[in-house]
């Protein structure tokens, strides 16, 4: 447990010592607040229901931002040679993956909480519906959270940061459009294509339902992809 | 304390080391010496449980590095060969980092910290930034990090590339002082370097070990002749072919110099007397003979370039 949170630490730490985290974090609280001008304070038929939606659109965000804070997580160690180092000390594999994962759950969980800061000030004018937005955010989280880990699967297969990058995106991409292909295939290959969307199991978060079905499918993505990460760094030992 | 027994690693299908076994015991500094590419990083990188070998095990500080490879990890200090370090860390933090990763308990990190940065002359830059330090300093920064958890076995590769002359004597002084309490594998392709800090020294090549000893073994052990520089004052041309004559002379080669001549003889004789007596009878005027010591340099290059003629 050390190891991780050392290694979580270390990662936290250098995304504020670049401008990458304020950035990215300006950036990504800046489109939001946008959109929620846009929505609230711009059209005077707007209904606090709205806010589903826009959470819905900082998933969509997150689908672009996540890779590039995840991108350089091995891949920049790889191409610096810092990993020969990381992978001589007394920690396992896995210990680094989970502590790299955790410093960038942590960091987007940070700025989220940041964002929470729009239905506050909503609040002001209008009746929010706030387990609607805490579960839309559980959901965001828990998205994002997969995110990272395909993110962090990606970064470990190479050692060009852009092409971790790239790789994440369109992964993420494909997860993202894959239910809209359930409309032009069969029933049952249909039904599979849904399960496997991100979107379809996203969307019963945004209105407010918290269904068991919808965490397992976030939570066997991150699973899946830090098992796969670690077993990539394993394997690239061997060669 | 490292014993690795018939270590090869295969590249795809190229082979970086082929059977490389070797042990270094308790207090010793061995230097693993070999041209470029001869497979001293790959060996080094098996020791130090970064990757497996493909066959062969080894093991380190009586740990196996295929079984207890985290245990094994925990007796090391390594410091590879390029100079990799996070850039935007200042010195303290990523030495701090490094101790926790090790295991090291907090007061036992501040005391080894102040320690390693003293030796390893690091004190002014403790707080600067690693991206704005010159390339001796970050060596000495990645030295410090291997010394840091005070590791029974330290294995450098190529400790001091990239120095000055005055680095290279500090960093060899203090790799010195390490003997003793550690154990020391260290890469090198400088043979004076080999020669002064080590007091073994194994001789790699083309990912095979072709020599192993002390520097004075190796040197007497592979000298095949032994060789005497005669310089004489009036060369007539005809000298070389007329030394070959004498009894028990293998070889004549012209020295660089002119005048000069390497005289090989056979190993255990003494042919000062019979040469000089020579010279002097046929008036060529003897000015200088003596023996010549073989340098590693020589048992390095002739070793190297022997296996390259049998290939």
């Amino acid at each position: 447990m050390r190891n991780i949170l050392t290694i979580a630490g270390k990662e936290l730490r250098s995304y504020f010592t670049s401008p990458m985290a304020y950035v990215l974090a300006v950036f990504y609280l800046g489109i939001i607040g946008y959109i929620f001008i846009l929505i609230f304070l711009l059209s005077p038929q707007a209904q606090t229901e709205h806010l589903g939606n826009l959470i819905g659109s900082m998933l969509f965000l997150t689908l672009f931002i996540i890779p590039m804070l995840t991108m350089g997580l091995f891949a920049q160690e790889r191409a610096s040679g810092t990993m020969e180092l990381l992978m001589t000390r007394p920690v396992r594999d896995w210990e680094v993956v989970i502590g790299k994962f955790l410093a960038i759950v942590s960091l987007f969980a940070s700025v989220i909480i940041i964002s929470l800061s729009y239905p506050v000030i909503l609040e002001v004018v209008a009746k929010v519906d706030w387990a609607m937005i805490l579960t839309g955010y559980f959901g965001l989280l828990l998205a994002g959270a997969a995110f990272a880990a395909l993110g962090i699967f990606a970064s470990s297969l190479t050692s060009n940061q852009i092409a971790a990058a790239i790789i994440a995106v369109f992964m993420l991409l494909f997860l993202w459009l894959v239910g809209a292909l359930s409309y032009s295939v069969s029933q049952s290959l249909g039904d599979v294509f849904k399960h496997l969307s991100v979107l379809e199991n996203y969307q019963d978060f945004s209105k407010g339902i918290i269904d068991t079905k919808n965490i397992l499918y976030f939570l066997s993505l991150i699973f899946v992809s830090l098992f796969l990460a670690v077993r990539t760094i394993e394997n690239r030992r061997t060669i | 304390m490292i014993q690795a027994d018939g270590l090869t690693k295969y590249y795809a299908q190229h082979p970086a080391i082929v059977d490389v076994s070797f042990q270094v015991e308790e207090g010793e500094i061995v230097a693993f010496l070999g041209p470029n590419a001869a497979g001293k990083t790959t060996t080094m990188r098996i020791l130090t449980g970064y990757m497996p070998a493909t066959f062969g095990t080894a093991q380190v500080a009586g740990f196996d590095l295929g079984e207890q490879s985290l245990q094994a990890r925990r007796n090391i200090g390594y410091m590879p060969e390029a100079v990799a370090l996070y850039p935007d860390m200042r010195v303290h933090q990523y030495l701090s980092y490094c101790g926790r990763l090790q295991g090291m308990g907090k007061a036992e990190l501040t005391e080894r910290m102040e320690y390693v940065i003293d030796r390893c002359g690091l004190s002014e830059r403790a707080s600067s930034i690693i991206g704005t330090l010159s390339l001796g300093f970050r060596q000495r920064v990645s030295l410090a990090q291997a010394m840091l958890h005070d590791p029974p076995v330290l294995i450098l590769d190529e400790p001091t590339v990239g120095l000055d002359p005055n680095q290279i004597v500090e960093v060899r002084n203090l790799i010195k002082s390490l003997a003793g309490d550690h154990t020391v594998l260290l890469s090198t392709h400088i043979l004076p370097e080999a020669q002064m800090t080590c007091e073994r020294v194994i001789i790699i090549n083309e990912g095979e070990i072709i020599a192993e000893g002390s520097p004075q073994a190796l040197t007497s052990q592979l000298r095949q002749a032994e060789t005497l520089l005669v310089t004489i004052r009036d060369d007539d041309g005809t000298v070389a072919r007329q030394m070959k004559n004498i009894p028990e002379v293998v070889d004549v080669r012209s020295a660089e110099q002119a005048g000069s001549y390497y005289v090989e003889t056979k190993v255990g004789s003494d042919l000062r007397a019979n040469i000089s007596e020579f010279i002097v009878a046929n008036g060529w005027g003897l000015l200088e003979l003596r023996p010549v010591e073989m340098s590693l340099e020589d048992v390095f290059r002739e070793l190297t370039t022997e296996e390259k003629g049998v290939a």
